[in-house]
C-alpha cells in the first residue's frame, strides 16, 4: 500500500500543475477565432479593433443570454434569437418584447453577421458594434436604454470582474458591452451546411438537389447571391400593392425605397420560419407560391419579379429539396454557442 | 501590489507616449485654446422655458438644446491650417455641449503651436468616419442619448420646446438633426477681426455666441405650424441648415499661461 502513494503523489502534483493549461486549452478551443471561409469575401466587421478574446467571447455569450439587458429583466437577446432555429424565432411572425408587446416585423435569424454591410431589415444600423443599441432601446423589445443596461451591469455582482477580465482593466461601459456582444455576434459563422461541402466536392448531391441548384442559379441567385446568399440589397419582392411598413424607405427618405426590405440570406432557410419581414407565411411552400404566382404590382415592385417565377410541381420540388441542403447542423448544435451557466 | 505595478507601468507608459508625441510633431508645442459658448436670443441670454418670437411672430420656448461641435481647425494668415490632433481610440476633439450643463459650454483644444491664425473652423455634429466608427467612449458614448437607434448614428443637433403655433396635439417642437445615412455635418468658419496671436507663453479664450433666433430666422424661416417635428434626414434638412448659422465669434480674450493650467473638459 505505501509504495502506492509516492507515484499516487506525483501523478496528483501532476495534474495540479497541468490544470491551468489544459483549462486554458479547453477555453481556447471554446473559443471561436474570426475566420473567412474558402472562397468567401472579406468580412466587413473589423475586428482588429475588438481582438476576439476567451473571456471576452465568454462574456458576450453571457449578455446575449442574459436578460439583465431589459428594463423589466424579462427578456434577453437569446430569447428572440434561438439557436436551434438558426438564431431566429420559431413560430413567431414578429418579435415579442417585454410585458408580451409585440414588434412589426420578423425576428432575423443571426449568422454571418460579420459580412453584412448593415443590420435589421431596413439597413437602418451600419455597424456590427452598433447594432444592440436598437433592441436594447425599443419599446416593443427589450425596452429599456443603453444607459440603463450600463448602470445595471456596474450594479451587478458579477460582471464588474467579468469586464475586466475580458478588457484588461476595471470599468463597464457601453463601448465594452457592445464590443463584447459582437464578439459572440460577429464570431456566428455558418458555412457547414451539406451545400457548402458539396461545392467543396466533399460530399455529392442527388439529382434533384443537382436540379434544385441549377433552378436556384437561375431563378433567384441573382439576390441571394452565393457564397453568403444575399447581396443585402433592399427590394420589393411584391408581397403588397400598397405596402403598410416604409421599410428601407424610413431610413433613406426614398420614395423609391417604399416597402423595401434587406434581402436576407437564405443559409438554414429550413429552420427560421415563419418568412418574409412580417413573418406572413408559416412554411416555404408559400413562399414559393408567392414567387410563383402572388406577385403584386407596385411602382417600387423589383423588375426582376414581374410576372412572377413560374415553377411546375417538380421544379418547386428540386428548388425545396437545395433549400434544405443549406441547413448546417453543426452551426445549430455548436456549443460554443449555447446558453452556458457558467 | 500586481495592481500597483499596472498602474504605475500603465502612467510610465502614457508619459512616454504623450513624451513622443511632443517630439514627434515639432510644432505641436504650444498652448491650448480655450472656448466659450453662450446660447443667446437677440442680443439676451437664453433661458431654458422663456417665451420667444420669431420673425414671422410665432412664439418659442426652449427646453432642451444639446450638439456636437468637433473637427476644430484654426487657419493661419498664411492660409495653413492647424488641426486639432484627434484619437482614433478616444473621444477627444468631439465635445457635448448642452445647454443644462454649464461645463460642457467651456472646453479647449490644442495644444496650438504658436503663430498668427485668422480664422476656426468646426463641425456641428460628428463627421462621417467616426460616426461609422462603431461603439465610442466618452463624449461620443450613445449611452448619453445623443444618438439614433433606428437610423444609427450621432444626433448632431437636438432643440426641443414649445410653440402655441407648433401643429403637433402637445404643441412641442422636436427638432433633431443627424447623420443616419451619410448626411454629412455643417461646417462653420468664422473669421477673427484681427489676426490672433498664440504665442509660448500666452493663448486665448473664444467667446463664440449661438443665437437661437437664427434657428427659425435663419438660411431658412422655419414656421413651426409646418415644422414641429424634424427627425427624418429630409425634414431636418433645413434645421440642418440653419444649426450652422447660429454661431458667431462675440470677443476673445488673452489668456496668459498661468491662466491656462491643466483646464476643463477636453472632450475624453
Amino acid at each position: 500500500m505505501k509504495r502506492c502513494l509516492l507515484p499516487g503523489v506525483v501523478l496528483l502534483l501532476t495534474l495540479l500543475a497541468a490544470a491551468p493549461w489544459a483549462y486554458a486549452y479547453v477555453r481556447a478551443r471554446a473559443t471561436p477565432r474570426p475566420y473567412i471561409p474558402a472562397g468567401w469575401p472579406a468580412p466587413r466587421y473589423d475586428f482588429s479593433g475588438n481582438p476576439v478574446s476567451a473571456d471576452g467571447f465568454a462574456l458576450g455569450r453571457r449578455l446575449f443570454y442574459d436578460s439583465i439587458l431589459s428594463r423589466d429583466g424579462s427578456v434577453s437577446c437569446g430569447s428572440c434569437h434561438q439557436q436551434f432555429a438558426a438564431f431566429a424565432h420559431l413560430d413567431h411572425r414578429v418579435s415579442h418584447g417585454i410585458g408580451g408587446v409585440n414588434g412589426k416585423r420578423n425576428t432575423p435569424a443571426l449568422f454571418n453577421l460579420a459580412w453584412q454591410p448593415e443590420l435589421m431589415w431596413d439597413g437602418s444600423v451600419h455597424h456590427l458594434e452598433l447594432q444592440p443599441v436598437a433592441p436594447i432601446s425599443n419599446p416593443v423589445e427589450m425596452g429599456g436604454s443603453l444607459a440603463l443596461a450600463v448602470d445595471k451591469l456596474r450594479r451587478d455582482p458579477h460582471y464588474p470582474a467579468l469586464f475586466e477580465r475580458a478588457f484588461g482593466s476595471p470599468g463597464v461601459d457601453s463601448q465594452r458591452l457592445l464590443r463584447a456582444l459582437a464578439q459572440f455576434t460577429g464570431t456566428l459563422v455558418s458555412a457547414d451546411s451539406r451545400y457548402d461541402r458539396y461545392v467543396q466536392g466533399r460530399e455529392p448531391f442527388t439529382a434533384q438537389e443537382r436540379q434544385g441548384l441549377a433552378l436556384f442559379r437561375q431563378h433567384c441567385a441573382a439576390c441571394h447571391t452565393e457564397p453568403l446568399f444575399s447581396e443585402f440589397s433592399y427590394r420589393d419582392d411584391g408581397l403588397d400593392a400598397a405596402p403598410a411598413d416604409a421599410g428601407r424607405a424610413a431610413v433613406s427618405g426614398l420614395p423609391q425605397d417604399r416597402g423595401t426590405f434587406r434581402v436576407p440570406s437564405l443559409r438554414n432557410v429550413a429552420l427560421t420560419a415563419p418568412y418574409m419581414h412580417d413573418g406572413r407565411y408559416d412554411s416555404l411552400e408559400q413562399v414559393l407560391d408567392h414567387y410563383s404566382s402572388g406577385i403584386q404590382a407596385s411602382p417600387t415592385l423589383d423588375p426582376r419579379l414581374r410576372g412572377g417565377i413560374p415553377l411546375d410541381a417538380a421544379q418547386r420540388q428540386a428548388l425545396l429539396a437545395f433549400l434544405d441542403t443549406l441547413t448546417d447542423d453543426s452551426f445549430i448544435h455548436d456549443r460554443r454557442f449555447a446558453e452556458t451557466h457558467d | 501590489m500586481n495592481r500597483i505595478m499596472q498602474s504605475a507601468l500603465r502612467l510610465a507608459g502614457s508619459s512616454l507616449a504623450l513624451a513622443l508625441a511632443a517630439c514627434g510633431h515639432g510644432e505641436s508645442a504650444g498652448l491650448p485654446l480655450r472656448v466659450e459658448i453662450s446660447h443667446v436670443v437677440g442680443a439676451a441670454p437664453l433661458r431654458l422655458g422663456d417665451q420667444y418670437s420669431t420673425a414671422a411672430g410665432d412664439g418659442w420656448s426652449a427646453e432642451r438644446l444639446r450638439y456636437y461641435l468637433s473637427n476644430f481647425r484654426l487657419r493661419r494668415v498664411d492660409g495653413s491650417w492647424f488641426a486639432n490632433p484627434q484619437s482614433a481610440d478616444s473621444s477627444r476633439g468631439y465635445f457635448l455641449v448642452d445647454e443644462a450643463d454649464a461645463a460642457s459650454k467651456q472646453f479647449q483644444f490644442g495644444p496650438v503651436p504658436p503663430g498668427s491664425y485668422g480664422g476656426l473652423e468646426f463641425l456641428v455634429g460628428v463627421d462621417a468616419a467616426r460616426n461609422g466608427a462603431g461603439a465610442q467612449t466618452g463624449s461620443l458614448d450613445p449611452a448619453r442619448g445623443m444618438f439614433w437607434t433606428w437610423n444609427t448614428g450621432y444626433i448632431f443637433f437636438l432643440f426641443e420646446g414649445h410653440s402655441p403655433q407648433s401643429g403637433d396635439a402637445a404643441h412641442a417642437l422636436t427638432y433633431h438633426v443627424g447623420g443616419g445615412s451619410g448626411a454629412p455635418a455643417h461646417s462653420v468658419f468664422l473669421t477673427f477681426q484681427s489676426p490672433l496671436q498664440i504665442t509660448a507663453d500666452s493663448s486665448a479664450e473664444v467667446h463664440l455666441y449661438a443665437d437661437l433666433a437664427r434657428l427659425f430666422d435663419g438660411a431658412h424661416q422655419l414656421r413651426p405650424a409646418a415644422l414641429y417635428s424634424a427627425m427624418e434626414p429630409q425634414a431636418a434638412a433645413e434645421v440642418g441648415d440653419n444649426s450652422a448659422g447660429l454661431f458667431r465669434i462675440d470677443h476673445i480674450h488673452k489668456l496668459p499661461k498661468a491662466a491656462l493650467g491643466p483646464g476643463p473638459a477636453d472632450g475624453t
